[in-house]
């Protein structure tokens, strides 16, 4: 009797499991074809009118005097909003953020002549000097620079019309850059959430001041995919050369008084004029509603 | 005093090369003509296009109603003349069930045309091109953009049929095209020049 019973217990036990692992796998709708890419867009959200993302596979930023080249590529996935305002006679879209949190990746890119371009060895302070020898010894010399959201998502915006139409600011961005390595400390930035670097990036032509020119940008080679519900942007190039970026802070930990003002003076001034961002790179673009129907259709 | 007199030749043969590559390019110039006369004065041409249609790659867009008015006039023997009018009506696209086209028109008018002569063949260039599409559907990925059509546009003329074609290859051999979101977009279209105003019911030519 007592093992009968047990023995009903567990068929009951299975049967409740198989129909559980028959739900999940019901339940887990997948992305096809391009819109995997998507996997990230946080589509079921009401608000998201489209999803958007953009991989920069190369550029470089220029900030002061030292120029970093993009190596590693960089993705801005997420989505965006009904607009919230108007400007520049567009309609600017506030953004959402991606579903795993990483809305704009942080991919490490080298700066060129490591420690010892940002900190050179000469006319340093004696602490300074002997620490940067222990890391030289130890070849902890590269340096590398983060892009990072200086901000919540939410306060990226996106202009479609303005990006398509080569013209005004088609994405505007609140940023920072991070300078890694072991000498500088975990917390080395160049902008920060209460005073952001605010890039307002162009696919058309910028009008910076005095020393920097207008450089141009592009809204790149349009192709329409999956029966014109995604719209792929090759050859994007965002620009801007119009802002400006606050000082170095928090460099070499507790001698961060001694190595911010050294990092600065490497970077020499880094007011409106003297900076510069070169994104290029391809752009997918769906409406949210089509996304989770694709997501729906495919159990 | 040999050698001045082969520089100076030199130089003539330099000069009849340029002369020659000049008068090339001049005689590449056709005229308006009414009944093989040439035009005096303007004419207009009204008509509806037979077939026309824009492919940015992955969407074609059609035009049932694709209706123009052209001024056109000789000016020192060349064929010259603008677009004044380009109403645009009844536009689908060939991913009806994705996109709809919500609005449609051409801007910038009047856009400039000139006739020239390509490998013996004449044709129409229209300069200045922009027409601005407005896609609709919740699902089309051009869903609430403008896209913008410019640049400069060249056809083929027949006089045979009194027809003008715009097709990749008349794009081709008159070296010019037309962008949307940056990219290199293909227009064909056929369509027929009858004079509305002073040379009514009279063939029009080129040559």
């Amino acid at each position: 009797m007592h093992k009968h019973r047990r023995g009903a217990v567990c068929s009951a036990l299975v049967i409740a499991a198989l129909a559980a692992l028959g739900l999940a796998a019901s339940a887990q709708a997948k992305l096809v074809g391009e819109f995997t890419k998507f996997a990230q867009c946080p589509y079921t959200n009401a608000k998201a009118i489209k999803c958007i993302y953009s991989v920069t596979e190369k550029g470089e930023v220029i900030l002061g005097s030292k120029k970093v080249p993009i190596e590693k590529p960089v993705t801005l996935q997420g989505a965006y909003a009904e607009p919230v305002e108007e400007k520049e006679e567009a309609e600017f879209y506030p953004f959402l953020a991606a579903t795993n949190g990483i809305t704009l990746s942080k991919a490490p890119q080298n700066v060129p002549g490591g420690l010892l371009g940002i900190i050179p060895e000469a006319s340093q302070p004696a602490l300074v000097k002997a620490l940067i020898k222990f890391f030289f010894e130890n070849s902890l010399t590269g340096v590398n620079s983060t892009l990072e959201l200086a901000k919540p998502a939410s306060e990226i915006r996106v202009s479609e019309n303005n990006l398509a139409g080569e013209i005004g600011t088609a994405l505007q961005m609140p940023v920072k850059v991070h300078l890694e390595n072991p000498f500088l400390g975990k917390n080395c930035f160049v902008g920060s959430s209460s005073s952001p670097i605010t890039w307002k990036l162009t696919t058309g032509t910028t009008n910076p001041p005095a020393p920097n020119k207008p450089i141009t940008g592009s809204g790149g080679e349009g192709e329409l995919l999956e029966k014109a519900r995604i719209l792929k942007l090759n050859n994007n190039k965002l620009v801007d050369n119009a802002w400006s970026a606050p000082k170095a802070a928090g460099c070499g930990g507790i001698i961060s008084f001694l190595v911010d003002p050294i990092i600065n003076s490497q970077l020499g001034t880094t007011t409106a004029g003297h900076n510069s961002a070169e994104l290029k790179g391809t752009l997918y673009e769906a409406s949210a509603f089509t996304v989770n129907k694709v997501n729906n259709e495919n159990p | 005093m040999r050698r001045k007199a082969t520089a100076i030749g030199a130089a003539f043969a330099a000069l009849a090369v340029l002369c020659a590559m000049f008068a090339t390019t001049a005689s590449a110039a056709p005229a308006w003509k009414f009944e093989n006369k040439s035009l005096e004065g303007s004419e207009v041409i009204l008509g509806a296009a037979i077939d026309s249609s824009l492919t940015i790659p992955g969407l074609t867009t059609k035009c049932a109603n694709f209706l123009y008015k052209v001024t056109i006039k000789n000016e020192a023997g060349t064929g010259k003349g603008e677009v004044t009018e380009l109403p645009l009506y009844e536009c689908t696209t060939d991913q009806p069930e994705v996109c709809t086209v919500k609005s449609i028109g051409a801007e910038k008018l009047p856009w400039p045309a000139k006739l020239t002569t390509v490998s013996a063949s004449n044709y129409i260039i229209i300069e200045g091109v922009k027409v601005a599409i407005k896609y609709a559907g919740i699902e089309c990925a051009l869903g609430g953009v403008t896209v913008n059509v410019t640049g400069t546009a060249g056809g083929i003329v027949d006089n045979a049929t009194e027809t003008a074609t715009f097709n990749e290859t008349t794009f081709g051999a008159t070296k010019t095209e037309l962008k949307a979101l940056a990219t290199k977009i293909q227009w064909t279209g056929l369509f027929p020049t009858e004079a509305f105003q002073w040379h009514r019911e009279q063939p029009l030519s080129v040559s």
